[in-house]
């Protein structure tokens, strides 16, 4: 965007409008986590009494000692890593070839398995035969079930799909005029000039297994392999208030509010770090240079 | 692309063998995702049949009688199952008619940000939400609905206005539902159309320039026309989902005096299914949804198909 | 050769018995070990480390081993959600016992079709202890029976009266010069001082005279107006009456105290937010000196007298239940008496005699101290014949029952008799002033324990009751903000609940009452 340049008044007035309107939802869109960060640094009656607006109330630490002295918690932070990162490399394994041959024009039965494709996302089969079925598959209770086990997702291959079939015709046939052959093709033509689909799919897979829990509550028996969403819900179930007896934490400094707040921040900022980085690949101009037209 | 017809049998096997032999990397591409939906998806689908069984999860599914349409019946004959189902399309519809636009606005807008650092510390800062769990979410916007303290009331009460208990009217109810959804998502899914925008060939927006076209002008007739095949996409995909709505927020937004505007088919089935192990009726109500999801999805998608080149199959 | 075999075989033999005499207690010559199921929120597996469970394996001989399928599901017991057991009956090996929360529904939906093995027989023969509690309380067999009639699982038995309570600022009485109130004229007075005299102090009208931390403790006070709210203590629930189940939600006592909610919730005698306010209300209105008066559980409410230190004069305590406009005074909440919590028998489990004999250890004098208190010596202490926690546990930082569980000790997943002895040695002293108060006047009046349905009668249930009781709580919400008329709308709303099927689900509910309680 650097060389363009503003035309007129009107383009002006279109800018700082756009910078503005922006500019407030960020700022409320901002205010969550803010809250949650003031409520994890706050004392637990105070969090319990809502009295957390802005600020914290009460600065405490508290809440983070329990968390962090808590091994658990460094156990499912390090299991989190191993899903997500292990959990994205599979699945792009298999997305990016998998869009890649439903895109090309020449594929027998596309629209057979596109369909195949698509079906999946509107039906399937429930909790108890899912689970019979990893059982059967020897899956239970493994690192490499979870992350085997949901490496395919029809929505993100549809997508990437779409992706590759805006790339301008004129590449490949450059590229075939070399005698390139399909895996070449892909690999040289197709996968850098969708920096900006395959940073998309590859962030929807780091977000839904960063944020995943369901699955990893059925499938996992012990806890050494949790991930950190359950060991939140956990921490929770753990803490929540008894009917009975609420007031057995009255006089503790945390409250299961403010230990849910300091797990839930310590969870986003990850997320926090690695969205700048990806940030490069929808930005304009990415496509620029190297390319022959 | 289909086998030529004519030729006969032995033509088209011909042609088969050939096409294979200069084809066989593509299958191989696609073999390994294929095998993965059978394996994982396809392979337990048999569950699907509890819909129509008194199931038994001691008995398993074959060990389980046949029902017929029981369930459906018992879904269908209550009027409050209509009622909750008339809620969800009307939210699903205005979540669609609202809701699907803003990320595409959002996109549009952040790409003619040109300001660098602020245009990557807002895009980071809109997609937070999407992180925050539904509980810290709901119990936000609780409190800045509340008629005692909340900010809107406050605002309201400059103007002379009364307060107002939000959460127990039914008026408001879908409002609040859907505006709380766009806050929360509007960010994330904007990642989409971002992507999509940043696929966008520089080259035609140097030609724009030549032509003398404004920063508007350039929006409408050249980034929208590139990204409208992943809108479309988009588009079909999101119809497909007219019957999910948030289950777990309208559960920590709604009471019973809002069931009127608010209950939906999936918080209706949960207040039904309190007993262990209600599977045959969870899963009577999935496949409703299912069906009527894919009936959507190939109106949508014949239609896409004929008047644009996009569809999802 | 043979002699000295002869011999060894006699000298075992004697010693053998010799030890047997010791441990009376002892089930099994041989250690043997049971896999067990038991998952809870608190505990997700059994753990073999547990101080209890290693004093029990001792005394009896019998060792469980933990084979928990679903351990991260975590059965919550408040949404009642048993996928872990679901899990389990799923993979298809069930262990030797299952043990938790919300088992009873459970195991008498899968015990007549064979997963379970029923208890009855298996109590009358080999175990003493439970068979003659049970004789003393023939309403838990009736309790928890499933519809053929049989027992499927050992339940966990609460003990202690006593849950929820009326509580007042006594010191906002002082203040206005006003007495406790004894009737249903004097709560309104009061509240309504509360609400105009300014007793906080601060010049603004903003005092909240009642408020709930969940909305139907609101509803509980139709009671005042001779109507109820639930027959048992869970909300919107059945009741029996002479012997007949009705619901609270279509009597009269409940139209009028309904009606007069409305005018008091319109005249600002009852939290505006009240719907929405939730689990924060006790710490923002009394920490804020904006509350009143509640009707919340005696434990948990009392601990904030503590609040005294920064409010001057803080005094929130129990008061006895106001006489209702006919003169009936009754605390309609108490603690449940049998919880569908507790254990049972998985058909598979090869030594069924050995296994119900160990479920009647707990039964047994040690055996209950065991899963109250603890390990004796380690945990408490026999004082004058009473057990009595030591200094250790009473003074930690972790609350005691913390600490139980954390012993394996007082599981709600395990079927035993609770012993209220356990809780009194920790209790507020404000909540056991409270508790007496109510022990005097006898105010408890009896429980719905629920019934256990044929599939007919489940059919008839599950098809109409989830819509009415939506349709009554919406109309009840309607009711109170103001929206209609309770007096102008009830007869419509009766005949309603007619049309929806009230009346067949009434049906179906008693006949299954007195197929199980005669």
């Amino acid at each position: 965007m650097a060389n363009m340049n503003l035309y007129s008044r009107g383009d002006r007035i279109f800018v700082v409008t756009n910078m503005v309107l922006i500019g407030m939802f960020a700022i409320s869109t901002l205010y969550p986590f803010i809250y949650i960060t003031s409520l994890s640094f706050s004392a637990g009656f105070e969090a319990r009494a809502g009295n957390v607006i802005l600020t914290p109330v009460q600065v405490t630490l508290e809440a983070y000692k329990y968390v962090l002295s808590d091994s658990q918690f460094w156990i499912s932070y390090k299991n989190t890593f191993i899903y997500t990162i292990g959990g994205t490399l599979m699945s792009l394994a298999f997305i990016i070839p998998g869009a890649y041959a439903l895109s090309r024009p020449q594929l027998l039965g596309r629209r057979f398995w596109n369909l195949t494709v698509a079906f999946t996302m509107w039906f399937n089969a429930g909790l108890i035969p899912f689970f019979l079925n990893m059982r059967d598959l020897g899956l239970l209770d493994s690192y490499f079930g979870i992350i085997i086990g949901f490496a395919v997702n029809g929505f993100n291959i549809i997508l990437l799909r779409n992706f590759f079939e805006s790339v301008p015709q004129s590449f490949e046939e450059a590229a075939r005029m070399d005698g390139a052959n399909e895996f070449q093709v892909l690999w040289k033509v197709y996968i850098p000039l969708s920096k900006p689909a395959l940073a998309t799919i590859a962030l929807f897979c780091i977000v839904s297994r960063w944020n995943g829990f369901f699955w990893a509550m059925v499938l996992l028996q012990d806890n050494d392999k949790i991930p950190l969403q359950v060991f939140l819900r956990h921490t929770i179930a753990t803490l929540s208030d008894d009917q009975e007896f609420g007031a057995t934490l009255f006089d503790a400094t945390y409250s299961f509010e403010t230990v849910s707040a300091a797990i839930i921040v310590c969870s986003i900022i990850p997320v926090l770090i690695i969205y700048p980085f990806m940030q490069k690949y929808f930005e304009k101009g990415i496509l620029l240079g190297g390319v022959k037209e | 692309m289909s086998v030529p017809s004519g030729q006969g049998v032995t033509g088209r096997l011909q042609w088969l063998l050939r096409h294979f032999r200069r084809e066989w990397q593509l299958y191989v591409l696609l073999a390994p995702t294929i095998i993965w939906l059978l394996l994982f998806l396809y392979k337990p689908m048999y569950g699907l049949q509890v819909a129509f069984k008194d199931y038994s999860i001691f008995r398993g599914v074959a060990g389980s009688p046949w029902i017929g349409f029981e369930h459906f019946h018992t879904l269908f004959g209550s009027e409050q199952f209509l009622r909750a189902l008339k809620n969800t399309v009307i939210i699903s519809f205005y979540s669609l008619l609202i809701g699907f636009p803003v990320p595409i606005l959002l996109a549009l807008m952040f790409n003619e940000v040109l300001n660098q650092t602020f245009r990557r510390t807002t895009q980071t800062i809109v997609y937070l939400p999407h992180f925050i769990s539904s509980v810290i979410i709901a119990g936000i916007v609780i409190t800045a609905f509340s008629p005692s303290a909340g900010v809107i009331n406050t605002f309201l009460g400059w103007f002379g206005v009364d307060p107002i208990y939000f959460l127990t009217k039914p008026e408001w109810f879908r409002p609040i539902f859907v505006g709380t959804g766009i806050w929360q998502e509007a960010g994330f899914q904007s990642i989409v159309y971002l992507a999509a925008i940043a696929g966008v060939s520089p080259t035609l927006y140097e030609s724009a320039v030549v032509d003398g076209a404004s920063r508007w002008q350039m929006m409408w007739k050249v980034t929208i026309p590139c990204i409208l095949p992943t809108i479309i996409i988009m588009l079909i995909i999101r119809i497909g989902n007219n019957l999910e709505v948030s289950f777990e927020m309208i559960i920590l937004l709604y009471q019973p005096a809002t069931y009127e505007t608010g209950d939906v088919v999936n918080t209706f089935i949960y207040r039904q299914g309190i007993q262990a192990g209600q599977y045959d009726f969870a899963a009577a109500a999935g496949l409703f949804n299912a069906v009527i999801a894919f009936v959507l999805v190939v109106t949508a998608n014949s239609i896409s198909r004929r008047y644009s080149r996009t569809s999802l199959w | 050769m043979k002699l000295t075999s002869l011999a060894a075989v006699l000298t075992g033999t004697v010693l053998g018995s010799a030890a047997l005499a010791e441990g009376e207690l002892r089930i099994v010559d041989e250690p043997l070990e049971l896999t067990i199921q038991m998952n809870h929120a608190r505990y997700p597996v059994y753990d073999d480390d547990w101080p209890v469970e290693k004093a029990a394996s001792e005394m009896t001989g019998i060792r469980l081993k933990n084979d928990t399928v679903g351990a991260n599901m975590r059965t919550d017991e408040n949404s009642g959600k048993v996928e872990a057991l679901n899990l389990m009956l799923a993979s298809g090996d069930i262990p030797d016992i299952v043990g938790s929360s919300r088992l009873k529904d459970f195991v008498n939906q899968y015990g007549p079709e064979g997963a379970f093995l029923a208890l009855d027989e298996l109590i009358d023969e080999h175990a003493p202890h439970l068979k003659a509690f049970l004789a003393e309380r023939p309403e838990i067999a009736a309790a928890i029976s499933a519809a053929d009639g049989k027992m499927y699982c050992v339940p966990y038995l609460p003990d202690g009266k006593y849950g929820r309570g009326y509580f007042i600022r006594h010191d906002w009485l002082d203040k206005l010069g006003l007495e406790v109130p004894e009737s249903v004229e004097n709560v309104e007075a009061v509240l309504r001082a509360f609400k105009t005299k300014d007793p906080n102090g601060d010049g603004l009208a903003d005092e909240v005279p009642y408020f709930a931390r969940q909305w139907p403790e609101l509803i509980r006070l139709v009671t005042l107006w001779d109507g109820r709210s639930s027959g048992s203590d869970t909300y919107h629930d059945f009741l029996v009456e002479g012997g007949e189940i009705e619901h609270p939600y279509a009597g009269e006592g409940y139209r009028d105290g309904i009606a007069n909610l409305a005018r008091w919730y319109e005249d600002g005698l009852i939290d505006a937010e009240v719907f929405t306010r939730g689990s924060s209300a006790r710490e923002y209105l009394l920490s804020e000196d904006l509350g009143g008066m509640t009707h919340d559980w005696f434990a948990s409410t009392a601990g904030y007298n503590s609040l005294a230190d920064s409010i001057d004069g803080f005094s929130f305590k129990a008061f006895a239940p106001p006489a209702s406009v006919s003169g009936k005074r009754i605390e309609e909440h108490r603690r449940i008496p049998i919880k569908p919590d507790g254990w049972a028998i998985g058909h598979a489990n090869e030594h069924p005699v050995e296994t119900i004999r160990y479920f009647d250890f707990w039964f047994s004098e040690e055996g209950r101290r065991l899963a109250n208190f603890g390990v004796e010596g380690q945990h408490y202490e026999m004082v004058d014949g009473e057990p009595v926690f030591t200094a250790a546990v009473l003074e930690s930082d972790e609350p005691v029952n913390a600490q139980l569980w954390g012993i394996g000790s007082q599981l709600q997943a395990r079927g035993y008799f609770q012993d209220y002895r356990y809780e009194v040695q920790w209790s507020n002293e404000y909540a056991l002033e409270g508790i007496a108060l109510y022990e005097e006047g006898d105010y408890l009046i009896n429980q719905f324990l629920g019934v256990a349905f044929t599939a007919d009668e489940q059919k008839v249930y599950d098809r109409h009751w989830p819509s009415i009781r939506d349709y009554m709580l919406e109309r009840q919400q309607g009711w109170i903000l103001g929206n209609g008329d309770v007096m102008k709308d009830w007869d419509a709303y009766i005949a309603t609940l007619d049309e929806m099927g009230l009346e067949d689900v009434l049906e179906a509910m008693n006949s299954a009452y007195k197929r199980q309680y005669g």
